[in-house]
C-alpha cells in the first residue's frame, strides 16, 4: 500500500465547504431518522467544547489519538502502512503498568522516566518485529501488524485474567497492580479552575512527541532520508541507510509513539492496566494520520476533531437521546467528505471549464 | 494433545467453516486490487451483507431474496467507494476507512431501530447444508466435506472461477492490465474506469457474501459488528496469497486451521501445565505470521494499485 | 497547509457556535425532548443509565438493564436517559455528565465500572449511584462502600444451580436427546461473574448426577458468534447434550450449535427461550431489570439503601426461565424444590469451579 499522495486544495474555501457539506449531510441523516438535528448538533458541540470541563475531556481523548496518529504517520512517510498502532499501544501500556507497579516505591524522579522508557521501548520493540520481518523475509507489514494486534489482545487477556500480571482486587474485572505514585502523570488543571478535570501531564508528553516528530522528520538527516524514501524507489535507492535497517528503525519509531500512548493511558488515566482498555485508538489513528496529511499540526488538529466527535457523541446520546450509532454515521460522513474534497473540487472545475479532463 | 485434535475430521471441517468468510473477503480484495483500486472497506461490505441479508430474510422469508439483498448491500457500499476512488480520485484508504465506520454505524443503528431490545427473530430461513452423495460415505473426507454449508462450496467454486478468469481469459487479462499499466491499457482501448468500477462493485458483492455466510449460515441472526475484523484478515490473506485467488484460498485455510485449533485444543496441557485458553486464541495469528515468513521472496502488488488514474482527453 | 487552515476553521466555527458558554452544569433542556411525562407536583426524579462497552443490543445483560429503566420510566413517571460507553476511558466522563446535571440516580451497568463509580460518587455526594454486579472500589483496588452508592449483587451461582438441576435430572433420566450423560458450559472469559454461573451449574450436576461428564470451555469473546459456535460443535462432538451458555452474544453461537445438531441449550441472564424454541430448555435468569426497577423505586420513595444489596433466589432476583415442553415434570419439580431449599438456606450453591 502506497503512501497516499497529497492533493492540495486550490484555496481554503473548498475544504471548509466540504466540512459544511458533511455536517449538513449528517444533519439530514439525523432528520431522516426522526430526530432533531439542531438538538443533536447542539449536544455534540456542547459535549465537546461547551465548558472547560468538556474541553478537557476532549483533550483527554485527543492525547492518545495524537500519539497513535504520529505512529501511523511516521510509517506512512516511508511508504509503510502501520496498522499495528493498537497492538503497539497495548504493549506499551503493559510494560508501563508492569514497571510502574514493580518499582512502585521509587520516587517520581526515577520512576516516571523509567515508566515512560518502558512504554516507549516496549512499543518500539513490538513495532520492530514487523519491520524486521519485512526487512529480512519480505513479509508485508500489513499482514504482520494486523496479526500482532490480535496477538497482544489475547496475551493481555491471559496476563490480566489469570496470568503473571493479574492483581487481586475488588474491581471484579481483570486488572494489573496499581502503579506507584511516582509513575502517575498528575492532573495539570487545578480543581479550583476546572472541577473534576482529568487532564493530565500526558498532554505535555504529547506536545513533546509532536515536536520530536517534526524535528525528526524535518531537521535530521535521518528524517530527510525517510521522507525521501517515501517519495519513490529511485529516492530510496539513493538514501544513505541500508533499507533493511531503515524499515526496522521506522517501525520501531512508529511503535515507540504508540507505546507512549499506551503508557500515558496507564499513567495518566487509569493508574493500572485494565483488560480491554483503550479500545479503538489504533483504528481511529489511521484516519487521524490521513486526515492530518501525516503532518504534525494536521495530526494534532485531526486528533482534536476526533476527540471532539467522540466526546460530543456520547453527550448527543445522553442529552438528545440520539443513538450513539448515529454519531458514528455522522463521523463517517464527515470523514468521507473531507477526504473526498476532490469531489467538490471536481464539481467546481466542471462548472468552470467543461473541457477539463475528468 | 492427540492427533485427533490436530488433524481429525472435526478440526478440518472447522477449518473450512472458519476460512469461508475470510476467503470471500480476500477474493473481493484480489479482484479490486488486480484492477488497481485499494478497497479496505471490505469489512464494511461484509457487515452490510450480514445485516441486510437477515433483514430481507425477516421481511420476505425468502432465502434467495435474502442473499440477493445482502450482496446488493455490499455492492452499494462498494459503489460509494468506486465513486469516490475511481471517478473523483479521492484518497482510497481514507474513503475506505470512512465507509467501514459508516457501515458499522449504519448497521448497528438500523439493528437497534428495527430489532431493538429483542434482537433479530429466530425463525429465519437458513442457508442449506450441501450433503454430497457418495462423498459422505468416505472415512475422513466424508466427515470433512460431506456436510458443509452451500456457501462454503460457493466460496471454493468462486475461487476456482476467479483464478481461471484472471489468468486464463482475455477479460481477466484486461483487468490485470488495468491494474499494472493503466495508461497502456487505455491506449489500446480498454476502458479503465468501467473496468475498475465493475471490479470494485464485484469486490463489494463478494465481501458481502462473507457477511451473508456469517449472519445467515453461522449465526442465524445479526449482532452489532459481528464481522469482528474478518474483512481485514481477508486483506491480509489476499496479500499473503500474492493477490491470486488460489493463494487467497491457501492463506484463508491456514488462518482457519489455526482458528479451529484454538478451540479443539482447549483443555489440553503441555506436560503438567494447562495451556491457557486465552493463549490458544493467538494460534491463528501467530501461525499466519510464521507461515508468511516461511515463504521465500517478496510478494508484489499490482503496479498501479492504489493510484487514481487520470485519463487524458477522453 | 490548507488542510491545517480547514481544520482550524472547523474548530473555530465549532467553538463560536456554542456561544463560548462556560457553564459547568449545562442545562438538560434537550433531554426532555426524549423523556416521558413527568410528575406534575414534585420535580421529576431523573435517572441515568451508563452501560459498559457491550452496547445495548446484547440480548442479555445491558438490554435487561435498559428494559428495567424503560419499565421504571413508564411506571414511576421518572425521566430517564441512557448512555452507551464506547471504551473504558468513557466511564468516568459519562457518569460525571449525569451527576453534573444533578440527576437523582446514576446507574453503572457492569463490573467494569466499580472504580469509575467510586471516583464520581465521591465527588458528587448528593447524587445517588448504583452499580450492577459490583461495589465501589478505590484506586488501591479495595472495596470501599460509600453512603450514596448501592451495590447491586446477584448470586449467579444460584441461577446456575437451578438450571443445573434441570439439566442433571434430564441427563439422569435420559430425556429426549440427552442420552450421553455429558453436560457442558461455555463462558465468555474466565472471570468471577461468569464462573459463578458455571460453578453453580457444576455443583448441581455433581449433586444430582455424579456420574455425568462435565465439559467446560471459553470463547474468549463476548460478541463473536462464530467462535461460540465452534466451541459448541467441539463439545457436541464429545457427546455433550446440554449446553449452558454464559457468554453474551458469543453464547448465541453456542446455542446455535445445539440447534444445528439437535441437542439442548440453556440461556443466560435474560429468558432466551425465544432465541431457539425447541432447543433452549430453560435459562438462568439474572433479573437485572428488576434490580434497576427496584432501585429507581427506592430512590423515588426515599428508601434508597446504600451498600450491598443482594438479588438472589430469596427475593426473586435470580431464577430459572421458561421451560421448553420437552422438560419433564420431575425436572421442574426438582428445580422448584431446589429453589425453595436455596431460599431457606438449606442449599448454598458453590461459587467456585470444579471443572475448569
Amino acid at each position: 500500500m502506497r503512501q497516499p499522495t497529497a492533493q492540495w486544495a486550490q484555496g481554503p474555501l473548498i475544504p471548509v465547504i466540504s466540512v459544511l457539506v458533511a455536517l449538513l449531510l449528517g444533519a439530514l441523516f439525523v432528520l431522516l431518522s426522526g430526530n432533531d438535528p439542531i438538538a443533536a448538533y447542539v449536544a455534540l458541540v456542547r459535549g465537546a467544547f461547551g465548558s472547560p470541563y468538556d474541553v478537557t475531556e476532549t483533550l483527554v481523548t485527543a492525547i492518545p489519538l495524537t500519539l497513535a496518529g504520529l505512529s501511523v504517520a511516521v510509517a506512512f512517510r516511508t511508504g509503510l502502512f502501520n496498522i499495528g498502532a493498537q497492538g503497539q499501544l497495548l504493549v506499551g501500556a503493559l510494560a508501563a503498568g508492569a514497571v510502574g507497579a514493580r518499582f512502585g516505591d521509587l520516587p517520581a524522579i526515577l520512576l516516571l522516566p523509567m515508566t515512560v522508557a518502558a512504554g516507549v521501548l516496549a512499543g518500539a520493540g513490538y513495532g520492530a518485529i514487523a519491520g524486521w520481518l519485512k526487512a529480512t523475509r519480505g513479509v508485508n507489514e500489513v499482514i504482520t501488524t494486523i496479526m500482532l494486534n490480535y496477538t497482544v489482545v489475547f496475551v493481555m487477556h491471559w496476563l490480566l485474567q489469570n496470568g503473571p500480571m493479574t492483581a487481586r482486587n475488588a474491581f471484579g474485572t481483570p486488572a494489573s497492580a496499581r502503579i506507584g505514585d511516582g509513575a502517575i502523570l498528575p492532573i495539570i488543571i487545578p480543581n479550583e479552575l476546572v472541577p473534576l478535570s482529568r487532564l493530565h501531564a500526558g498532554l505535555l508528553l504529547a506536545i513533546v512527541a509532536v515536536v520530536v516528530f517534526w524535528f525528526l522528520l524535518w531537521r535530521t538527516s535521518l528524517g530527510y532520508e525517510l521522507r525521501a524514501v517515501g517519495l519513490g524507489p529511485r529516492a530510496a535507492a539513493q538514501a544513505g541507510i541500508d533499507p533493511a535497517r531503515r524499515m526496522v528503525l521506522v517501525m520501531a519509531i512508529a511503535g515507540g509513539f504508540a507505546g507512549l500512548a499506551g503508557m500515558i493511558q496507564v499513567s495518566g488515566v487509569f493508574h493500572r492496566v485494565f483488560d480491554g482498555f483503550s479500545a479503538g485508538f489504533g483504528f481511529d489513528a489511521i484516519a487521524v494520520a490521513l486526515l492530518g496529511k501525516n503532518s504534525p499540526i494536521g495530526i494534532t488538529l485531526a486528533a482534536i476533531l476526533f476527540g471532539a466527535f467522540q466526546r460530543g457523541g456520547t453527550i448527543m446520546q445522553s442529552d438528545a437521546n440520539i443513538s450513539s450509532h448515529l454519531v458514528e454515521i455522522v463521523e463517517a460522513i464527515v470523514l468521507f467528505v473531507i477526504a473526498a474534497e476532490t469531489i467538490v473540487r471536481a464539481l467546481a472545475k466542471r462548472r468552470g471549464t467543461p473541457a477539463e479532463a475528468l | 494433545m492427540t492427533i485427533e485434535m490436530l488433524l481429525g475430521a472435526g478440526v478440518l471441517a472447522a477449518m473450512l467453516r472458519l476460512a469461508t468468510p475470510i476467503l470471500f473477503a480476500a477474493l473481493g480484495g484480489v479482484i479490486t486490487e488486480r484492477s488497481g483500486v485499494t478497497n479496505i472497506a471490505l469489512e464494511g461490505c461484509m457487515l452490510m451483507g450480514a445485516f441486510f441479508a437477515i433483514f430481507a430474510a425477516d421481511r420476505t422469508h425468502s432465502l434467495g431474496l435474502a442473499v440477493a439483498a445482502g450482496v446488493l448491500a455490499g455492492v452499494f457500499l462498494a459503489a460509494l467507494h468506486a465513486l469516490a476512488s475511481v471517478t473523483f480520485r479521492a484518497d482510497q484508504i481514507v474513503t475506505g476507512m470512512a465507509l467501514n465506520i459508516l457501515a458499522l454505524g449504519l448497521t448497528s443503528y438500523l439493528n437497534f431501530e428495527v430489532y431493538g431490545l429483542t434482537g433479530t427473530p429466530a425463525d429465519l430461513p437458513t442457508i442449506p447444508v450441501l450433503p454430497i452423495p457418495g462423498l459422505s460415505g468416505l472415512p475422513l473426507v466424508g466427515d470433512v466435506l460431506g456436510r458443509q454449508s452451500a456457501l462454503v462450496w460457493l466460496a471454493i467454486v468462486v475461487t476456482v472461477l476467479l483464478q481461471l478468469y484472471l489468468f486464463r481469459t482475455i477479460p481477466g487479462l484486461r483487468l490485470r492490465a488495468v491494474g499494472e499499466h493503466p495508461r497502456a491499457a487505455d491506449t489500446v482501448g480498454i476502458n479503465v474506469y468501467a473496468t475498475r468500477y465493475l471490479a470494485v462493485l464485484a469486490s463489494g458483492g463478494l465481501a458481502a457474501l462473507g457477511g451473508v455466510y456469517l449472519s445467515m449460515a453461522v449465526a442465524g441472526s445479526f449482532t452489532d459488528n459481528m464481522t469482528g475484523g474478518r474483512g481485514f484478515i481477508g486483506l491480509a490473506a489476499m496479500i499473503f496469497g500474492r493477490w491470486t485467488p488460489i493463494g487467497a484460498l491457501v492463506a484463508s485455510l491456514i488462518f482457519g486451521y489455526g482458528d479451529a485449533l484454538s478451540v479443539t485444543l482447549q483443555g489440553t496441557s503441555i506436560g503438567d501445565v494447562r495451556i491457557p485458553v486465552q493463549l490458544l486464541s493467538t494460534i491463528p495469528y501467530v501461525l499466519t505470521i510464521f507461515a508468511v515468513a516461511g515463504f521465500v521472496g517478496r510478494s508484489r502488488m499490482p503496479a498501479a494499485d492504489g493510484q487514481p488514474y487520470e485519463s487524458e482527453g477522453h | 497547509m490548507k488542510r491545517v487552515l480547514a481544520l482550524a476553521l472547523i474548530s473555530t466555527f465549532v467553538i463560536a457556535a456554542c456561544g463560548g458558554g462556560a457553564s459547568a452544569s449545562p442545562s438538560p433542556a434537550a433531554s426532555s425532548a426524549a423523556a416521558t411525562t413527568t410528575a406534575p407536583a414534585a420535580p421529576a426524579v431523573k435517572v441515568g443509565l451508563v452501560t459498559d462497552v457491550g452496547g445495548l443490543n446484547d440480548k442479555s445483560f445491558n438490554s435487561l438493564a435498559n428494559q428495567g429503566r424503560l419499565d421504571a420510566e413508564k411506571d414511576f413517571k421518572v425521566t430517564t436517559s441512557v448512555t452507551e460507553s464506547k471504551k473504558q476511558e468513557d466511564y468516568v466522563p459519562n457518569l460525571t455528565n449525569y451527576a453534573q446535571q444533578s440527576y437523582d440516580l446514576v446507574i453503572g451497568v457492569g463490573f467494569l465500572m466499580t472504580n469509575s463509580v467510586w471516583k464520581v460518587a465521591k465527588q458528587f455526594p448528593n447524587v445517588k449511584f448504583a452499580i450492577i454486579d459490583g461495589a465501589p472500589a478505590n484506586d488501591k483496588g479495595d472495596t470501599e462502600n460509600l453512603p450514596n452508592v448501592a451495590n447491586l449483587f446477584f448470586k449467579e451461582q444460584e441461577a446456575g444451580y437451578l438450571v443445573g438441576v434441570i439439566a442433571a435430572t434430564m441427563a439422569n433420566d435420559k430425556v429426549g436427546k440427552a442420552t450421553h450423560n455429558t453436560l457442558c458450559a461455555m463462558g465468555g472469559i474466565p472471570i468471577p461473574p461468569v464462573d459463578r454461573y458455571i460453578a453453580g451449574y457444576q455443583d448441581a450436576i455433581k449433586t444430582i448426577d455424579p456420574s455425568a461428564t462435565i465439559l467446560n470451555g471459553y470463547s474468549n469473546d463476548f460478541v463473536d458468534q462464530a467462535k461460540g459456535k465452534e466451541v459448541g460443535l467441539n463439545h457436541i462432538s464429545k457427546n455433550c447434550d446440554i449446553l449452558f451458555q454464559v457468554a453474551g452474544g458469543s453464547g448465541l453461537g453456542y446455542i446455535k450449535a445445539a440447534t444445528e445438531k439437535g441437542v439442548y441449550a440453556i440461556g443466560v441472564d435474560a429468558d432466551q427461550a425465544d432465541v431457539a424454541p425447541g432447543t433452549v430448555i430453560t435459562s438462568a435468569l439474572k433479573r437485572v431489570n428488576k434490580a434497576v426497577y427496584d432501585t429507581v423505586k427506592a430512590v423515588q420513595g426515599k428508601a434508597f439503601k446504600a451498600g450491598d444489596n443482594f438479588f438472589s433466589a430469596a427475593n426473586d432476583g435470580v431464577g430459572y426461565g421458561k421451560l421448553d415442553p420437552v422438560v419433564p415434570a420431575n425436572a421442574k419439580a426438582a428445580a422448584d424444590k431446589a429453589l425453595a431449599d436455596i431460599k431457606s438456606g438449606k442449599i448454598t450453591p458453590k461459587d467456585q469451579l470444579q471443572v475448569k
